[in-house]
């Protein structure tokens, strides 16, 4: 603590004329130290987001140099069924995923916010699937749901209800990997929830309690409104990356059976590194952005409707 | 009492949580014929231990370990050195237009990543990166939007006597930041490299694209290689699966803390 007591007046008398050296010495040490991110913004930003705009607009094989074709993989993008059917399986799952997983994630954190014993050790039970990567939850998930020995048909034998093929059935296998991504990414969810709970003021709910008002009221007009934000936050995170969710398809089902689960992303992926089509595989980037983009105003647009900023 | 069913949901869902791991590691310690059979037996009988030294005779298991190490430390060496650093820049220097770059490494954030695939992969194939470590790495070491955020966030933090006394002191920008405000910064730099672990640890796309030799693999993707080799295995690449989770089991046991207020941190940012 010795350094903050300094003698007042001390830098006040510092001349002038060095000042002026001192900051231009300043500006420069900043623009030493902002350096690695400019560099950012120009290779990993500017660069990407132009060259992409570009390659969208070229036929391009990286063998020979891009070609400008106009608008012609867009033309080609629109009239794929294959390209429509992608966007319709990562919007199904989308649909399935976000809003279970939001839900889930706030019932959880409402449940460790009443000063549960041993909260810290079921925090750290929720996060475990958040911390594994998609491959080791691809075998994790197999012991679940494979079709021959994994858990869910033994337990659905248990009910005496007929076996499922998971994710080999063309029609369980989006709502299937939709399970264990909210699985794998509820923990996540959850701690946001509990950080935003833990926001709203005690004297609220006491007030309310004191006025007589019972438990689903409280809930209903308090905790609902006090955690808007944070839903509304883990309401766009979740569907940007859904959106372009590709790790955990191209890990568990790379697209089977027979396309039911090819994700958009994934099509992409096919059609840049396997089929080397940079100009088409860009295009399709940029309709996803845009469709990304849309939804992230969306989003934003209705959140004067429904979010509550204390 | 009243909190019964508060309980017996989070208990429920922690069951449901650890279950899967519990079975596939169980899986891991059965032999093939134990492994296929139906109905499921849930405690493997014999214990097969031998399956996990099996993967380290019969895989590169090894390598891969080394090259996803090597990766990690140095994504996060780098992140951590260069966020904090633009992170500086941004919360205590004069700098004309740090504003404006404050609000691009936000805007940044939601810059899908598709969009960066393709002319990423055009620019590190020019640079002769292909099939090497370096596009897992010098990305890292151009500062992370979140690493910027969550330092510059830090750093506000800090009171600015700190930093007068030290200048007073003839130190430059450097010495103050090297020596007064990055240990000052711990828990914030701890958050930001077990995130920055997570995410080297467990990438997928990136090292699928870029690598493309056996010997330069990283774990996820060498441990997705097996697959193929050891058709009629299962209970060998489950093992080799669960053994690339415990370092980062280890990492997240060793900084719970740091990893939820991460979380948090990352949750603020919108």
């Amino acid at each position: 603590m010795t350094l903050l007591t300094r003698k007042p007046g001390r830098v006040a008398v510092a001349p002038p004329a060095p000042l002026r050296g001192r900051r231009t010495g300043e500006r420069a040490w900043a623009l030493a130290f902002a350096s690695p991110y400019l560099l950012h913004l120009v290779a990993l930003t500017a660069w990407p987001v132009l060259a992409s705009l570009y390659f969208s607009l070229t036929e391009y094989n990286l063998i020979t140099s891009p070609r400008f074709v106009g608008l012609d993989n867009f033309a080609r993008l629109f009239a794929d069924e294959v390209f429509w059917r992608t966007l319709g399986n990562t919007a199904y799952f989308a649909v399935l995923f976000v809003p279970a997983q939001t839900i889930l994630a706030l019932l959880l954190a409402i449940a460790l916010n009443q000063r549960l014993r041993a909260m810290a050790l079921f925090r750290a039970a929720y996060f475990v699937p958040v911390v594994s990567s998609w491959v080791v939850v691809a075998y994790v998930a197999d012991a679940v749901f494979n079709p021959q020995f994994g858990i869910a048909n033994q337990v659905l034998g248990w009910l005496g209800l007929p076996a499922q093929d998971w994710l080999q059935d063309p029609a369980l296998v989006i709502p299937t990997l939709a399970a264990v991504a909210v699985w794998k990414g509820v923990g996540y969810m959850m701690v946001l929830f509990l950080a935003g709970l833990q926001a709203i003021p005690e004297d609220r709910y006491e007030a309310a309690k004191i006025d007589g008002a019972s438990a689903w009221n409280r809930f209903r007009y308090i905790t609902l409104p006090g955690v808007s934000g944070t839903t509304f936050l883990v309401l766009v995170l979740t569907s940007i990356t859904t959106l372009q969710s590709f790790e955990q398809v191209f890990v568990m089902t790379n697209g089977e059976p027979h396309g039911a689960s090819e994700v958009t992303v994934l099509y992409l992926y096919r059609h840049g590194f396997q089929f080397f089509q940079m100009g088409y595989a860009s295009a399709v980037a940029w309709v996803l952005f845009v469709l990304v983009l849309a939804l992230t105003l969306v989003q934003f647009r209705l959140q004067r409707r429904w979010v509550h900023y204390a | 009492m009243r909190r019964l069913p508060a309980y017996a949901l989070v208990l429920l869902g922690a069951l449901v949580m650890l279950l899967p791991f519990v079975a596939a590691f169980g899986n891991s310690l059965k032999s093939f014929a134990q492994y296929i059979q139906v109905p499921p037996v849930w405690l493997p009988d014999p214990v097969r231990w031998d399956n996990y030294a099996e993967v380290w005779r019969r895989t590169p298991f090894g390598l891969y370990l080394a090259n996803s190490m090597v990766i990690a430390v140095l994504a996060v060496a780098g992140n951590v050195l260069t966020s904090s650093m633009v992170g500086h820049a941004l919360a205590r220097s004069r700098l004309p237009g740090r504003q404006a770059l404050l609000t691009m490494a936000l805007g940044t954030m939601m810059l899908p990543t598709v969009i960066t695939i393709v002319p990423n992969f055009v620019l590190f194939r020019s640079l002769g990166w292909l099939d090497t470590m370096l596009p897992l790495i010098v990305p890292y070491w151009l500062a992370t939007p979140f690493g910027i955020f969550l330092m510059r966030q830090t750093f506000l933090g800090i009171p600015r006597d700190f930093e007068e006394a030290a200048g007073i002191d003839g130190a430059n920008p450097w010495q103050v930041f090297w020596r007064i405000h990055l240990p000052l910064a711990k828990p914030a730099l701890a958050t930001l490299a077990v995130f920055t672990f997570m995410a080297s640890w467990s990438a997928v796309l990136e090292p699928t694209i870029y690598l493309t030799s056996p010997e330069n693999y990283t774990l996820p993707i060498g441990v997705m290689s097996l697959k193929g080799e050891f058709v009629g295995n299962d209970q060998l690449v489950t093992a080799a699966a669960m053994m690339s989770l415990l370092p980062m089991l280890v990492v997240f046991v060793l900084a719970q803390r740091y990893f939820v207020r991460g979380a948090v941190s990352a949750g603020l940012k919108g």
